[in-house]
């Protein structure tokens, strides 16, 4: 329902892509702890007011992108806007 | 046509199409271009409906789209609001849910009952004792409400039709009275698409029932929408609602062939030009038929030229209800005014079913057979309130006002939704906003809007006694005070409890009323009570209109025109049609250990990985180790989540040096070539690989059984197919029966001597059909997909999504000889060095009932000797050849060693014992006859 | 290559009467309604994988969201092909039936002269196509499909992927002879099922299947 601003294909429906999330960089594999790793798997900023994150265009050119998107009003922009948050 | 008036000017019936129908069960006559309720009401039908509760009589409120009085069946359609709907010849109409007749409805008792069914009595009552709950439904549903489906005679037979269309306006125009029109000429003239969207069957809004210069002003804009090409007009059509990035939902009726269309339009700009509803007053008496609002009798009067009484009260606070007045006196009805600016009052009416008397607030009491009141307007705000606008209420005006200030910039407004004029102010503010949609379509920056002022108008709500509010629902204001009493004293608590403007109305006509109710009951100002929500759908919808076409997307192997003639019982996997068999699956999969079998398993995902870094990207996603597979040869790997949990399987072969075939489960397909974008795109977009997803590119079927050999040897031309020369595991390339580019590899789901042939696919047909054929002397017999899970579980075989579920580890998947931790990076490494450290959670067995023929369901629960859940079964069935059941469950840890007993709750209650097998596999557990 | 008794089969059931053309059981019916659906299955499709922005690219001379025409000579013989540029890095090549060998040949011998990594699969089997000619091609698209096809957002010679009746789909515009004209490529499997539905939502404008025609591009 909302338009997403598909870098490649422009706005489109959202219902042709797949939602992922709040990017959060990978710890090590090799030497991450418990801790980091959940951290990573489950935590996210979850923010109310803008926020970068992933979709996927599955059933469009199949890229993968970045928005910024407002929770509490559902505006979405194209991302680069804001200096993405540092982890929490 | 007893009330039938002479010509009136603006009428919109055709005297020279005269048709009839039915009601009730008699037959009555009409016009072309009459509603069922201006027919009806033509031959002086008063009563039209029951109400909701109290199964009072009613009539026309409003006579339009919003009358509560007059929802009606037709044939098999119900709910259908007799004060819109057109007539058509032989229509078959009758009143709902009232017995044994609207005349005489038993269920008025509910009247005398009233006391104990005050508002929110069901919160209260037919609650206990618990066990009489099925009766209590039984006599609730005789009670319910609304119409009937699907019995009585059907009208004329024909099966309802919804269709669904997108459209991308510049700017869509929502309500197309006099401003709506205005301001979607004005938009097209300055270069936008205009769609204009009107709930009547004609353009106009309150010009259409006008003095003769109204009815020159509507033809006038009416030509001008006509001569603009850009301006496309769905009439009969409500905008349901307004979503984000202006999505808005129309329905739209009247399409010949159709019965109802769901336009799903994406505006740039959205301009709401609602109107304003007229709001009803409350008194004792209010709901007798024969009391009705100004708008109601402007309507009858002027379009459908019908005479709603003989002797009128007339209580008027405004311009409206002084023209109404007007209007009844020009067709000869005695009219006495009462006029509500200078003090005048109606303190109640007599009357059940029609109108007998009003009491006045002078202390008159007036025998007449029509009450009409003029006394407010309220603004149509949903469609705004959904765009963020919060509606603030103007005590001068006595009505709620958008306020666009937290509105979204890409929605407008005009009219009277947002204040008054004379018609030449109104248009030329709608020309303005019209400009100024087009503007911000076209992505100029946003303008400024005119302003548009409202009128003084008397707050006036409730009358000295108690009437009805809520009429759809048969909420009275004494009920909105009962429940401010018992606590619910906000809008938004009391609309609950009582369910006042919760009815097919949705708040239109009584919103208002109810704030300044339960403002009245709390001592607060309307202001400070503020109001409900409003949310789509702004007017109630049909499921199959937003269903749209039937449709059910299905995709096919190009072996499913053969299953289907061999009469294989269909299988539903996902958007995938299979068969589940062809009549005898235990037969099916003693044939394949016996002899051979063909199964088609063409859904199995494949991929096709191409690059020098493919070895990279196996190495990451499965658990085991991929680098030295060498050419020529097929390996099994499993892939686990970042989370370590396990989410798919499959066997990869490596064609080339840089090239692979993985495959995937069917239902993993999608989400597994998603998984390895993710990486590739995300992770490491310096990988030189591609991926293609390859799954329809070929036909796939499985040749399983220890004569399978023998059988591939008859149709393959190119590849040597003994054991030495092509043995377990590997893949080989060539042509089978003709056909060149097949892909042969030698694996075994089934336990059996087996060979996966993937087909180019527009020659699979001819190739399964080859194998049947030259087969025959074999014994060859096609096997479905539910004797392949009775194969599959005889060998102990996981299915990912069956036997493992969303915690489900590498290891509680009995994986431990296939991970490899000592790699440098995989998918979920961390969280498998942690399965594999502390060893706890649940793990895959095989599991044998000692009542060997009893087969425990599915999903059957194990227990512990307390009584508490230690697993489940999560696959089972009876063995053909080994005629007793076998079963793979997961079972936490410390019940996982071989020998142990476990205790199967059954779903009857009972339980039975199991015990844990040595092998997962029941069948062939040294795996012999694969190796073959 | 196949044994010459070997014909390959489309997705999409075969509209009476049938003929074979290039190996391939198609329609030979003929249509003269305003809006017609035709099975253009047997046609070569050839997908190719490489930089978006690279030497093959530049070769192939068509960018994301456009198709172009191009003429390729393999030894005595012309193909005639419609490239689109499908997707980012991403390119279908579309040629007359039984040319796959050639348009794959060719393909390959064009990136072995890059030293980019791409890759070339013939998809002719693993993909449906369908074309749909007429004026009201895309009024009845805009029953099944979210995009704006608009003349000014998507002209002649446009190549956009979204959902058509709820499965993904390639949608190249390329209107013949003046008439407004799109060609529909999907996953195979899914073929009966969007022929089917463009045949239910194009009921409300009379439109028909029509028969394959050689060479078809």
């Amino acid at each position: 329902m909302i338009l997403l601003p598909c870098p490649w294909c422009g706005l489109r429906d959202s219902e042709e892509f797949g939602y992922v999330g709040e990017p959060r960089g990978r710890p090590n594999p090799l030497t991450t702890t418990t801790e980091q790793w959940r951290d990573y798997l489950y935590l996210r900023r979850n923010a109310a007011g803008w926020t970068t994150e992933r979709w996927y265009h599955r059933m469009g050119c199949r890229r993968y992108l970045l928005v910024e998107r407002d929770t509490t009003t559902n505006v979405v922009r194209p991302a680069g806007q804001v200096a993405p948050e540092p982890e929490p | 046509m007893s009330e039938r008036l002479s010509r009136q000017p603006g009428e919109v019936i055709d005297r020279a199409a005269s048709l009839t129908f039915d009601w009730n069960g008699r037959t009555f006559p009409a016009y072309v271009g009459d509603t069922i309720a201006s027919a009806l009401a033509a031959c002086g039908v008063r009563v039209f409906s029951r109400s909701f509760k109290y199964h009072r009589p009613r009539g026309l409120l409003t006579a339009s789209y919003l009358d509560p009085g007059c929802m009606v069946q037709v044939g098999d359609e119900p709910n259908v609001r007799g004060a819109h709907r057109l007539v058509e010849s032989g229509m078959d109409v009758r009143s709902q849910d009232t017995w044994p007749s609207l005349a005489l409805d038993v269920k008025a008792a509910n009247e005398l009952a009233r006391r104990a069914l005050p508002p929110g009595f069901y919160y209260k009552t037919f609650m206990s004792p618990g066990r009489l709950w099925p009766a209590y439904e039984r006599v609730l549903e005789r009670f319910a409400h609304g119409g009937v489906l699907g019995s009585g005679p059907a009208s004329a037979g024909r099966e309802v039709r919804y269709d669904k269309r997108h459209a991308h306006p510049d700017v869509l125009v929502a309500g197309g009275g006099p401003a709506g029109m205005a301001a979607a000429v004005a938009a097209a003239q300055a270069g936008s698409s205009v769609l204009l969207v009107e709930e009547e069957h004609e353009l106009g809004g309150h010009l259409r029932w006008g003095d003769p210069l109204d009815l020159a002003a509507l033809r006038e804009l009416r030509e001008q929408v006509d001569a603009t090409p850009a301006i496309e007009v769905l009439t009969d059509s409500v905008v349901l609602g307004r979503y984000d990035g202006n999505l808005v939902s129309v329905v739209q009726r009247g399409l010949p062939d159709i019965d109802e269309r769901l336009v799903k339009a994406r505006a740039k700009t959205l301009v709401v030009a609602s109107g304003l509803i007229e709001r009803p007053y409350v008194f004792a008496g209010n709901d007798v038929p024969g009391v009705m609002l100004s708008t109601a009798v402007r309507r009858l009067v002027n379009l459908y030229a019908v005479r709603p009484g003989e002797r009128a009260v007339v209580l008027t606070a405004n311009a409206e209800g002084d023209a109404a007045a007007a209007d009844l006196e020009r067709v000869g009805v005695e009219v006495v005014r009462v006029d509500a600016r200078q003090g005048g009052d109606i303190v109640s009416v007599h009357g059940r079913s029609r109108v007998r008397s009003v009491e006045l607030g002078d202390g008159r009491t007036l025998g007449c057979d029509l009450v009409v009141t003029a006394t407010g307007w309220t603004a149509a705000v949903s469609l705004l309130t959904m765009a963020g606008d919060v509606p603030r209420y103007d005590p001068r005006a006595a009505r709620f006002r958008p306020d666009p200030s937290l509105r979204s910039p890409d929605v407008l407004a005009t009219g009277g939704v947002v204040g008054d004029g004379t018609l030449d102010e109104l248009v030329a503010h709608a020309d303005a906003v019209g400009r100024e949609a087009a503007r911000r379509a076209a992505s100029a920056p946003a303008g400024p809007l005119p302003e548009l002022a409202t009128r003084a108008h008397p707050e006036l709500v409730r009358g000295r006694t108690h009437g009805i509010v809520d009429f759809s629902e048969d909420v009275s204001s004494k009920d909105l005070f009962a429940a401010v009493a018992e606590g619910y004293d906000s809008a938004e608590l009391a609309k609950r409890y009582t369910t006042a403007t919760m009815g097919p109305v949705q708040g239109k006509l009584e919103t208002v009323n109810v704030v300044a109710i339960v403002a009245e009951a709390t001592g607060r100002t309307i202001a400070e009570t503020g109001t409900t929500t409003w949310r789509p759908p702004y007017a109630p919808v049909t499921l199959g209109a937003l269903a749209g076409r039937e449709r059910e997307p299905v995709r096919r192997s190009p072996l499913q025109s053969w299953h289907e003639r061999q009469g294989a019982v269909p299988l539903v996997a996902g958007a995938w049609i299979r068969p589940e068999h062809y009549g005898d699956p235990a037969g099916e999969a003693r044939n394949v250990r016996e002899g051979v079998g063909v199964i088609d398993v063409t859904p199995i995902g494949k991929l096709d990985l191409r690059g020098p870094d493919v070895t990279r990207l196996l190495n990451l996603v499965y658990v085991n180790k991929w680098s030295k597979l060498e050419v020529g040869r097929v390996r099994y790997g499993v892939m686990c989540g970042e989370d370590g949990v396990v989410i798919d399987d499959g066997v990869t072969a490596r064609l080339g040096d840089e090239h692979f075939l993985m495959t995937t489960t069917s239902t993993g397909e999608a989400a597994v070539w998603t998984w390895l974008e993710s990486w590739l795109q995300t992770e490491h977009p310096e990988w030189q690989l591609h991926v293609t997803p390859v799954t329809t590119s070929y036909a796939s079927m499985n040749v399983a059984g220890p004569r399978s050999r023998e059988l591939l040897a008859l149709v393959v031309d190119d590849v040597a197919v003994e054991s030495e020369a092509f043995p377990y595991m590997h893949v080989r390339t060539g042509r089978v029966a003709g056909v060149d580019g097949c892909v042969l590899m030698r694996i075994g789901f089934t336990g059996e001597l087996s060979f996966e042939l993937h087909v180019p696919a527009g020659y699979g047909l001819h190739v399964w059909q080859t194998l049947l054929e030259r087969g025959r002397d074999l014994g060859v017999r096609p096997f479905g997909v539910e004797a392949q899970r009775i194969l599959r579980l005889e060998k102990g075989h996981l299915i990912v999504g069956q036997d493992t579920d969303g915690l489900t580890g590498a290891y509680g998947a009995g994986l431990d000889g296939l991970v490899r931790l000592d790699k440098g990076d995989a998918a979920g490494l961390p969280e498998l060095r942690w399965q594999h450290e502390t060893r706890d959670g649940t793990r895959l067995v095989g599991l044998q009932t000692t009542q060997e023929s009893l087969v425990p369901v599915e999903g059957s629960q194990l227990v512990d000797h307390d009584g508490l859940i230690c697993g489940r079964v999560t696959s089972s069935r009876l063995s053909p050849a080994l005629g007793r059941s076998v079963c793979l469950g997961q079972v936490e840890a410390r019940f996982a060693e071989p020998g142990t007993r476990v205790t199967v709750r059954l779903l009857d209650g009972g339980t039975t014992t199991a015990v844990v097998t040595e092998h997962l596999a029941q069948v062939d557990p040294e795996g012999r006859r694969l190796r073959g | 290559m196949v044994d010459e008794s070997v014909v390959a089969m489309s997705p999409i059931a075969t509209a009476s009467p049938e003929t074979v053309v290039s190996g391939w059981t198609v329609s030979a019916r003929h249509s003269t309604a305003a809006l017609t659906l035709t099975d253009h299955t047997p046609l070569s499709k050839v997908a190719i994988r490489a930089p978006w922005d690279g030497a093959l690219a530049q070769t192939l001379g068509v960018r994301f969201g456009r198709t172009a025409r191009a003429s390729w000579d393999v030894g005595p013989s012309t193909m005639h092909v419609l490239l689109a540029g499908a997707s980012p890095g991403e390119w279908l090549a579309l040629a007359a039936p039984g040319e796959q060998a050639l348009v794959v040949g060719w393909l390959e011998d064009a990136a072995a002269r890059t030293d980019e990594l791409v890759s070339v699969l013939d998809m002719t089997h693993g993909r449906a196509l369908v074309r749909l000619t007429g004026a009201s091609a895309p009024r009845l698209l805009a029953k099944e499909c979210g995009v704006d096809l608009h003349d000014s957002v998507c002209p002649d010679a446009s190549a956009l992927r979204s959902l058509v009746a709820g499965v993904a789909t390639d949608i190249l515009r390329d209107d013949r002879g003046g008439t407004r004209s799109y060609l529909l490529h999907c996953e195979r499997s899914s073929g009966q099922y969007l022929f089917d539905s463009l045949l239910d939502a194009g009921r409300e404008f009379g439109v028909e299947a029509d028969g394959f025609l050689a060479p078809g591009i």
